[in-house]
């Protein structure tokens, strides 16, 4: 892993603080359960739609509509409990109605709970890679899936102001927020997080990925909770918030993916879901209001930069299928193929810096930057003290949901400006970028359904016109800090080399190779991916010659 | 009263003295800030502003030049200056405000030189995120006349509405209306100006009421594009900030009108002032225009404007060039 200054003092300060959690955990629960199933009671004797007979009627529905979809044998005592309960909803009493809640929302809050095993996390801090290749044997031998990652350290770099976001972890709490493009975020960032010398985070997952027993297992230990995104009424979200809320407020370090789904697209993220990060605030807010304000939230932006992403051939599908109005039809997802997983780590891990994470300059909860020791700074560099935000004019902390809202949209606006600034583009970006420049030229247009009905004539171009272009996209990138970084193969190599090494990548792991040398020319060969992976310089306008 | 109960106001212009006026009759606290200690001390010794004389300032009005009695006797604070002078008084109240202050101005205009939005120069200069816009056609000298008179307060933020609502909300005489869209209505409030110029030059020409109609509505039509390709909401535009601030401002009545109609009468009449007089409204137009250029919207009437101001076009001509060429589905 290449990485300056790697310190590990706050690391283990931040483990201690996550090995806690099992002792902490019944704690959490029931106050989770407390804080929701009394926000619950105070809105119902309010009435109408929060009654908990609306309430109650509202998770019924939502389960019963889950569970016919899903259909089953093993879903139909389910489906029995829930129509029943829906049935007797009018007539139970009150008292019958806020048993049922209170079941409910503790039923929903150890669905989500996690768990962190500080020997399972220490086993994994030195074993992960080999014990993630072991997961591989049934498919491809232990030996190929061990030699993959045995030396995962290099292929994973880890660059940005770790200083300053390791000051902030032993001063605060941080909120870790990087983009998302794979499944294997997850992992990556968590292995990230760890060599960096930053603290390990808890971080909610797709239960879907918790499918895999053994992959279930080292995620709920390194810290992972359960978000069941199938559930959609407001009774689990209620719970889900505060449990992320309750998390923050006692000091475990979080990890949120903004983005909410992995981009389909591959253009940096520009629209972001906030429920989960305006949870900061409220436990900014709870801490003050407890007296201590002194519990900072920092939030961390990263991104995470694959040179070849597992699931590019889906999410490109979906892409199109949702922006071209269901021209095409999705199909399935490569993380769900352990075939593919084990061929993307072969094929494209193996390369060094194959995976660049770049933390940014942490800022607080209110897009303040903050200064090296973690002291809030107004646009105007002036020391401000964040606690003044959530202040009423009496100076105690108020509540005002609409106001942290419009906080956590501004935050948001903040993380969407630091995205690009912290990108890192890989020779396979700026190749496809060129490759799709120039198709773009000849057709008259940037409209991939037009491009995708190109000749294939249109499709080629020369190698040292491929060179030259890149050396165009890299002086632009160079003169303007707002497009992001490049990967560090740039300085190492001649761009002929790193256009050659990006073309082997490229040709390397999907299914049709994206882009193939033949003599002097390069040749697309499949468009939809080009598309996708020049998709992550879209931030960089079209200009210049390139 | 206490803080909450105060309201602060940085400068002591026409309006800024007004709205102090009409705030204060209704019991209520009021730090006035001016830069120059003579209308301060005028205030004080004569209970009148020496920029509107006709407004009585009742005894709960207190002038001063000094900033930090603003910033710590008020919580929500109204920014009524100049746009010329937006950036230097935000940035020196900047360092004396923080992050519990409400900071809404009444500027109605873009900033200048630079013509960003002046939420955003507020953004920049000072440490304050709850921020809002209050435009409208409440003239001072409606105000000071006690006459009926309303305004739209804007900010993203819910308590910035309801706290201005309830400081600044004096009926009859001065009414509050709310809305969430800041951009569209600081866009609205600074584009109305560059309009009213448009009909002070089309009104000495002898224009008919038809075709004055016309560049009303035509006006607001662009320029409620120009406000919903920026992010603003483009019926913001037929509101009090955009229509309300049009009509209020384009007349003359017994010989007074605001300075952007005037501006357009001097015009029409071949006397285009030095850059350094312009209003408000004119430099809108001029900001506008390249507004509308980066956005790629079309706006036929503030071009030609533009291009009178900036001596490309004559008066005489801009009718022609400044009407749409093509008339399309409205």
């Amino acid at each position: 892993m290449s990485m300056a200054g790697s310190n590990d003092r706050p690391v283990l300060e931040a483990r201690g603080r996550l090995e806690r959690f099992n002792e902490d955990r019944e704690r959490i629960l029931g106050e989770v359960e407390r804080r929701v199933v009394g926000r619950r009671l105070a809105a119902a004797a309010t009435g109408g739609d929060h009654s908990l007979e609306y309430v109650l009627n509202d998770v019924c529905f939502a389960e019963i509509r889950r569970l016919e979809a899903a259909g089953g044998k093993r879903n139909k005592k389910a489906l029995d409990h829930w129509r029943d309960l829906a049935g007797h909803l009018r007539a139970m009493s009150e008292a019958e109605k806020r048993a049922e809640l209170a079941r409910l929302v503790g039923h929903y809050g150890k669905d989500i709970v996690g768990n962190f095993d500080p020997r399972v996390y220490r086993f994994a801090s030195d074993l992960l890679p080999s014990a993630l290749g072991f997961l591989f044997r049934p498919i491809s031998g232990l030996r190929d899936g061990v030699a993959a990652l045995r030396s995962l350290d290099e292929r994973v770099s880890v660059e940005g102001d770790l200083d300053v976001a390791r000051a902030c972890a032993e001063r605060g709490t941080l909120v870790v927020t990087p983009t998302h493009s794979s499944n294997m975020d997850s992992i990556v960032i968590g292995f990230a997080l760890m060599r960096a010398g930053l603290p390990p985070c808890t971080y909610g997952a797709g239960k879907n990925l918790f499918t895999n027993p053994f992959i279930s297992f080292f995620m709920r230990n390194l810290g992972a909770y359960r978000v069941d995104r199938r559930l959609r009424f407001e009774l689990y979200k209620d719970v889900l918030k505060e449990y992320s809320t309750v998390l923050l407020e006692h000091g475990y370090h979080s990890l949120f993916f903004p983005g909410g789904t992995r981009c389909r697209s591959n253009i940096v993220e520009k629209s972001l879901k906030l429920g989960l990060l305006g949870t900061a605030i409220t436990a900014f807010r709870n801490n003050v209001r407890a007296g201590n304000p002194q519990r900072r939230i920092y939030v961390v932006p990263a991104t995470i930069n694959y040179r070849l992403v597992l699931e590019a051939e889906t999410l490109i599908d979906d892409y199109l299928a949702e922006t071209g109005k269901s021209r095409y039809i999705i199909t399935d997802d490569e993380f769900s193929r352990f075939g593919r997983i084990v061929e993307f780590i072969r094929k494209t891990l193996v390369h060094s810096g194959s995976v660049v994470i770049r933390f940014g300059r942490p800022i607080d909860i209110f897009g303040n930057e903050v200064t090296d020791t973690g002291d809030s700074l107004d646009r105007a560099g002036r020391p401000v003290d964040p606690q003044a935000y959530i202040r009423g004019a009496d100076g105690e902390v108020s509540d005002d949901d609409q106001r942290d809202a419009e906080y956590t949209r501004l935050l948001g606006t903040k993380l969407v400006a630091a995205y690009p600034r912290e990108t890192v583009l890989h020779g396979t970006h700026l190749v496809a970028r060129v490759l799709y420049d120039r198709a773009a030229t000849i057709a008259g247009t940037r409209d991939i359904y037009r491009l995708l009905r190109a000749p294939a004539s249109q499709l080629v171009m020369p190698a040292a016109e491929v060179a030259a272009g890149v050396d165009v996209l890299l002086r632009r990138i160079a003169a303007d800090p707002e497009y992001g970084h490049v990967h560090g193969e740039f300085a190492a190599s001649p761009t002929a080399t790193v256009v050659d090494n990006a073309l082997a990548a490229l040709a390397s792991y999907h299914t049709r190779p994206v882009a193939t040398r033949h003599g002097d020319q390069i040749a697309v060969g499949d468009l939809k991916l080009l598309y996708y992976y020049q998709n992550r310089t879209h931030h960089i306008p079209s200009g210049g010659r390139s | 009263m206490s803080r909450a109960d105060t309201v602060g106001i940085v400068g002591a212009g026409s309006f800024g003295s007004a709205l102090a006026a009409v705030v204060a009759s209704t019991g209520r606290r009021v730090i006035l800030w001016s830069r120059d200690p003579d209308v301060v001390a005028a205030i004080e010794r004569d209970r009148r502003s020496p920029r509107l004389p006709a407004a009585l300032m009742p005894p709960s009005v207190s002038a001063t030049t000094e900033a930090r009695r603003v910033t710590t006797e008020a919580r929500l604070i109204v920014l009524a200056v100049a746009s010329t002078d937006v950036r230097e008084r935000a940035r020196e109240f900047g360092r004396l405000l923080d992050g519990n202050h409400l900071l809404v101005h009444a500027v109605g205009a873009l900033a200048s030189p630079g013509a960003e939005r002046v939420t955003e120069v507020m953004t920049q200069e000072t440490p304050v995120l709850r921020l809002g816009a209050l435009a409208g056609p409440a003239l001072p000298a409606d105000l000071a006349a006690g006459q009926f008179s309303s305004m739209v307060v804007a900010s993203r933020f819910d308590e910035v509405i309801a706290e201005a609502r309830r400081l600044l909300n004096a009926p009859p005489v001065l009414r509050i209306y709310t809305s969430h869209d800041v951009i569209g209505v600081e866009l609205a409030a600074a584009l109305s100006g560059a309009y009213t110029i448009a009909l002070g030059i089309a009104d000495a020409g002898g224009i008919g009421p038809g075709p004055r109609a016309v560049l009303v509505t035509r006006g607001l039509a662009e320029a409620s594009r120009l406000g919903a390709a920026a992010g603003g909401d483009a019926k913001t535009f037929s509101g009090l900030a955009g229509l309300g601030n049009l009509l209020g401002r384009s007349r003359a009545t017994d010989g007074r009108a605001a300075r952007d109609y005037a501006f357009g009468l001097a015009i029409a009449a071949g006397n285009l002032p030095p850059e350094a007089d312009w209003p408000e409204g004119a430099r809108a137009a001029i900001a506008g225009k390249r507004l509308a250029e980066r956005y790629g919207v079309r706006m036929p009437l503030l071009r030609g404007l533009a291009g009178v101001l900036t001596g490309q076009i004559a008066v005489a001509d801009a009718a022609r060039l400044a009407a749409d060429q093509v008339a399309t589905e409205e």
